[in-house]
Order: C-alpha cells, then structure tokens, then sequence
C-alpha cells in the first residue's frame, strides 16, 4: 500500500492556485515529514488527499495502491485506507463520540464490530491516550479544548487503523505534555502497517516521533528532501534560511 | 351542530357562534413571502363526525397503537376520534390519587366546578374564527385534574384522532395541575394516511398551580392527508411552578397554531422546546409567545425545524416582558435547516419589554447543512447519505432530549429518520450539488 501524489496542481474553489506540482510517496511502514511555515500548502494538501471538495485539482494525480484515486469521494478514500487527522475538526452536535466512533469503524466493515469487541478496543485506546472515560459520552468536538480534539483525533486514528495516515498539525496548541502523549500514540500505532505522513509548522514534535523522511515545502513546491538531518538543519536555520538558500539556487 | 346538554355553555357557545359568523376565513401575511391561507379548505364539506366507544386501542387505526405504546406504561389515556371520546381510562392507583382524564363533557356534568373556575381563562373566542369555531363547537374534549400535592408518575396521555377526509374535528383540552402536583402530559395528534380534506379546530389550555412541576409534550403527526391544523395552545405557569413544553411537529398538510406559555407569577419558570420536520408541499406557521407577568420568571426558548420538498415552515418567536415584570430572565433561540433547493424557511426571534433590570436575548437562524461538518464525516468513511442523515439526526438530539421520556423519543427519532429516509434521495443530490 502507498500513497502517491504526482504532479499535483491545487486551486481553491474559483481562486488562484496554491500547489504548484507536488510530488510525493509515502508507503506503508514509513513516516514521513512534511515542514513549511504558514501559507505554504502543506493543509491544502492534506485537504487534497482526503478530496476536500472546496479544492480543485487542476492537474496531476493522486494514487492509492495503483490505483487512481483523483476524483473519488473521500469516504472512498477512507475506506481504501487513508485517514487524515484534522487541524480544526468539525463539532457534530448531537452525536457522542462512542456513537460516532461506533459507526465509523462499521462504515469501514462488512458486518457491524461487536458491542464488546468495540467497548474493549475503545478503552484500551482511550487508556493509551489517557483520554477520561466519561469523554465517550460528549457530543464529537462540541465544547472541546484544543488539546481535546486532537486527542479525539489521534483517538480515531487509533480506532480505525488506516494504512496511511495524514495528521495535519496535530502538534500546533498542545502542551508539551499534550504533545507527549499524543506522540506516544502515534508511535504506538506506527509500525509496519501504517504509513505516517505528519504536517507540521514546528520541528518540535519530532524530538517526539522520529521520521525517516523530511520534506520542506515552501509556496506551494517541496524544495527540499531528506532524512531526518534536514529537520535538525531546519532547526537551526529556519525557514528562511531554507528559503535563502532554495533562492540562490543551493 | 349539537351543544352541549349543561346549559351553561349555552350561552357561550352561542357568542363563539355569533363571532364564528361575522369573521371571515382569516389569511395570515407577514412581510417578505410569507402567507399562510386557508382559501382552499372547503370548510362547509366538512361536519364532526361521531364515533362510537371502544374497548381497546388496537380497535383504532394502527397509528394510534404505534405512537402511544403499551397502555399499561401509562397513568390514563384518553383518546378522540372525530368528534367523540370514544376511550377513556385510569390506571386504578392513578385514580385513587384523585387524578381525573375524562371528556370535557363529562367534566361538565361531573367537576362542574373546577371546568367552570377554569375554562377558557386563558382563551377567548374573540382571537379568531377559528378559536371562535372551536368554542362554539367543541365536542367531546380532553379534561385533565391532578389534585394538589399528587405525583403522578406514568405519563398521562391524550389524542386527538382523524382517520377519515370529511372530519371537522374541534378539540379542546382544559387541565389543570394542583398545587405541588407533579406529572408529565402528552398529547398527540394523529392522522393515518389519508386522501382528502379534514381540519383539526384546537384549543389547549393548561394550568400549572403554585409550585407544581410539569412537563408536556405535543405530537403532532396528521399523516399525508390535507389535514388543516388551527389551533390555539396557552400553558399558564404560577408561583413557583415549572413547566417543560416540547411541541413535536412532524407533519401537517397546513398548520397554523399560536403557543403561548406565561410565567404570571413569581418564581415561575419554564422551558419550551420545540421540533419541526416539513415534508412534500406541506405548510407550516408557528407564533409562539413568551410572555413574562411578574417579576422574578425564567425562560428558555429553543424551536429547531428542518424542511424538505417544497415545504415551507415559518417560525416567529416573541418574548414579551409586561411593565413590572423586573429581574426576569429569558433567551429564545430559533434554528430552521433548508434540506431541498425549494423548502422555504423563516425564523424570526422578537422582542417586547416594557420594563427595567430584565434580561432576554434572542437569535435566529435560517441555514444549510454545513459543508465541512459532511467532508469530515466523509473521511471518516460515512457515504455522503448517512452524513447527512446523522448530522440532521444530530441536530434535533438536544430537543429531542429534553424530552426526558424515552417512549417519545424513541418516537420522534423513528418519525424523523422515516422521514429523512423518504426524502434522502433529494437531500443528499442537493447536498452534493451545492458542495
């Protein structure tokens, strides 16, 4: 299983252009990077991935185990194995999260899960996150802290288990603590079945998850690739060091 | 038209009558689009029809079994058909608590005193045709005591019937809950599928004593035949009492009701909640009034609809806060979500106050369902159908909820995801076609 992007060229609905031909692969059993600042792409394209339908692909593909994947709905793409934590989830009042995670992981199965298999895989995941029990109860992100919906976030990630898995800026206001945790559950789930594609602005949650891929993007391009050494370069000079240098031409 | 054997009516019917003769068929306006007219009820083809007494509830049309439940979960039960109660029961212990559910008619001859301290006093025959008609020609009718300082814990449920095109039904409950009583009222409309005219001509008064704790709900489901629903609803709250009033809207051919719940005394305080779901061609009109007697009364006011088809559903809310009235406190909100390219929606919050050191807020809302809401549940696997279904399932929940009576939830859940699933098809194309 792998995640391709080929070329891609994004626009947002009736305005101008954001990804300017991205290329990108990402396959199971690898975790990747994925750094630039503010305004670079980097959730357009986590929106893209997932067919977010405020975005328009212009050109290019998107691959998904051979096969293309560029126009298909997302809950296709959800269920072909792809999952995208989100930077601001959206609240669904009136429906816990129990209820909710109940149906998403039915939504990707033959025959419903069974209420104690479900209950069992849920408090063990909720333990992992340390995440309260009474938490199964509230409606999906109504009222919640920030820290509290990237745990949900992180926690259905961990219920679904998808082959590919894009968190976009799950690190951005978390505490360090928050930060930990969140983390160690990704690590946790991280492994030979999932390929991890982590978003993010800040090198700091890499002292926390160790990639095997760094990629920088900046205006809509990757303009740099490498290990994990290009994010300790990062770490030193910053983007616009990167910026300076991807200018001259280095 | 048969009147009523006790001779004190006499005289009220016939001044209902005389106002029922001079009005006109009213057709309500309201600027922008909204209309609501009632030009194509053929009211002359319609009569009260009579009915006579069953035994059980599976001797009516299913409807009645399906929306009530088993009788043994209830405290008394009182069903009209037409224009005639043609069942009526209390659960033994209920009754030896003093509760009476009997007709209006009856109350007549057997509490004449309480039906003539209460009757009508908070309704007129002078609002309307319509509350005129219901005064002159009730029949029939629902008449609810629970003595002062009695619990009654199994709901007490009332319905009102129409299983045929041709019925004039006119409907009208008098309650009234003593001092300190506490109970939990429902009263459902219910119509199977028919074709054909018939009108519902309602009136509805509660009365909720000193200290008395209480929650009602209303029910409404005419089914798909052109039944035109007119009503006037008043629930009066006094010192120190509560009252929760859910009214259930879930379908009507064309409805135009007025809600009023009045906090007239101190200390009162209440919540109404109500839901909505509009179908097919169907017309929807709810006025609703909030209205603050005395100093020191709560509120809580939240309505939430959704329409479908080329419904129209028209909610207008106003709070209105009398001189003298200080330190009272109360919000309305108002939702209505716009699930077809042609339903029509309005949500319109007002406001009167005529005093000092109150506070009341108001907000209303007339949306769609919101795109990134679909998009996430999408990634989560859900097809695009059952976003929807669950995000307007999710919607109504906080309503449905404040039901606080699982038989009735349960009930209006399967109501609504019937009708959802009925017109998915046509949802979720405009769902995709806007996204």
């Amino acid at each position: 299983m792998s995640l391709e992007i080929q070329n891609l060229h994004v626009r947002v609905e009736d305005g101008d252009e954001i990804l300017h031909g991205v290329d990108l692969r990402v396959a199971k059993g690898e975790t990747h990077a994925l750094m630039g600042p503010n305004g670079s792409g980097k959730s357009t394209l986590a929106n893209t991935i997932m067919g977010n339908p405020s975005y328009e692909i212009t050109a290019g593909k998107i691959v998904l185990d051979g096969n293309d994947v560029t126009e298909a709905d997302p809950d296709e793409r959800a269920r072909a194995g792809v999952f995208m934590a989100f930077q601001y989830p959206a609240t669904i009042p009136g429906v816990s999260v129990a209820n909710f995670l109940r149906m998403a992981v039915n939504a990707g199965r033959e025959e419903p899960i069974k209420v104690k298999e479900f209950g069992d895989t849920l408090r063990r995941n909720m333990e992992m996150l340390r995440i309260d029990p009474q938490f199964t109860k509230r409606y999906l992100n109504e009222g919640f802290s920030g820290g509290e919906k990237k745990r949900a976030e992180i926690l259905q990630l961990a219920m679904l288990r998808p082959e590919i898995a894009v968190l976009d800026e799950t690190d951005s206001g978390l505490d360090v603590d928050a930060l930990r945790v969140v983390a160690d559950g990704v690590n946790e789930l991280s492994g030979p079945e999932m390929g991890t594609l982590i978003i993010t602005h800040y090198t700091r949650i890499l002292n926390y998850v160790r990639p095997d891929f760094v990629h920088i993007m900046l205006d809509g391009r990757i303009v740099r690739e490498g290990g994990p050494e290009l994010a300790d370069q990062l770490e030193a000079e910053g983007y616009e060091g990167i910026r300076q240098e991807v200018a001259s031409g280095a | 038209m048969a009147l009523s054997a006790t001779a004190d009516f006499v005289e009220e019917r016939r001044r209902a009558l005389e106002v029922y003769r001079q009005e006109p068929i009213p057709h309500w306006r309201r600027s922008g689009f909204w209309t609501t007219s009632l030009r194509k009820l053929r009211l002359d083809e319609l009569e009260p029809r009579r009915y006579e007494p069953v035994g059980a509830l599976d001797e009516l049309p299913a409807v009645v079994a399906e929306a009530v439940g088993e009788p043994t979960e209830l405290g008394a039960l009182l069903v009209q058909r037409g224009a005639s109660a043609v069942l009526s029961w209390v659960d033994p212990e209920v009754a030896e608590q003093g509760v009476v559910l009997t007709s209006l008619e009856r109350a007549v001859e057997d509490h004449r005193e309480l039906v003539e301290r209460w009757y009508m006093r908070r309704l007129s025959e002078a609002e309307g045709k319509f509350p005129a008609a219901t005064a002159a020609f009730w029949t029939g009718g629902a008449f609810l005591s629970v003595p002062p300082g009695v619990r009654v814990e199994k709901p007490i449920q009332i319905v009102y019937l129409i299983d045929e095109p041709g019925v004039a039904q006119y409907a009208h409950t008098l309650g009234i809950v003593g001092e300190l009583a506490e109970c939990r009222v429902r009263e459902y409309d219910l119509a199977p599928d028919f074709e054909g005219q018939a009108l519902h001509s309602g009136a509805f008064e509660l009365y909720c004593r000193a200290g008395s704790h209480v929650r009602l709900a209303h029910f409404q489901d005419w089914g798909a035949g052109e039944v035109h629903d007119v009503s006037t609803k008043r629930v009066e709250i006094a010192r120190d009492a509560f009252c929760a009033w859910t009214p259930i809207h879930l379908g009507g051919h064309l409805t135009k009701q007025t809600l009023d719940i009045v906090t007239a005394e101190s200390g009162a305080d209440m919540r109404h909640k109500g839901v909505y779901f509009t179908e097919g061609s169907e017309q929807l009109d709810l006025f609703t009034t909030d209205l603050k007697e005395q100093p020191h009364t709560t509120g809580d006011t939240v309505w939430k609809g959704a329409l479908t088809g080329d419904s129209r559903a028209s909610y207008e809310g106003l709070i209105q806060i009398v001189r003298g009235a200080t330190e009272s406190h109360t919000y309305l909100q108002t939702h209505s979500m716009l699930l077809s390219p042609k339903a029509k929606g309005d949500a319109i919050p007002s406001l009167i106050v005529e005093t000092d050191n109150v506070s009341a807020s108001h907000g209303g809302t007339v949306g769609e369902l919101d795109d990134e809401q679909i998009f996430y549940m999408m990634t989560r696997g859900l097809t695009r159908q059952e976003a929807v279904r669950i995000l307007v399932e999710g919607y109504f929940e906080e309503v449905v909820q404040a039901l606080e009576d699982p038989a009735l939830e349960d009930l209006v859940r399967r109501t609504i995801a019937g009708k959802l699933a009925a017109a998915e098809d046509q949802v979720v194309e405009f769902v995709a076609e806007r996204g």
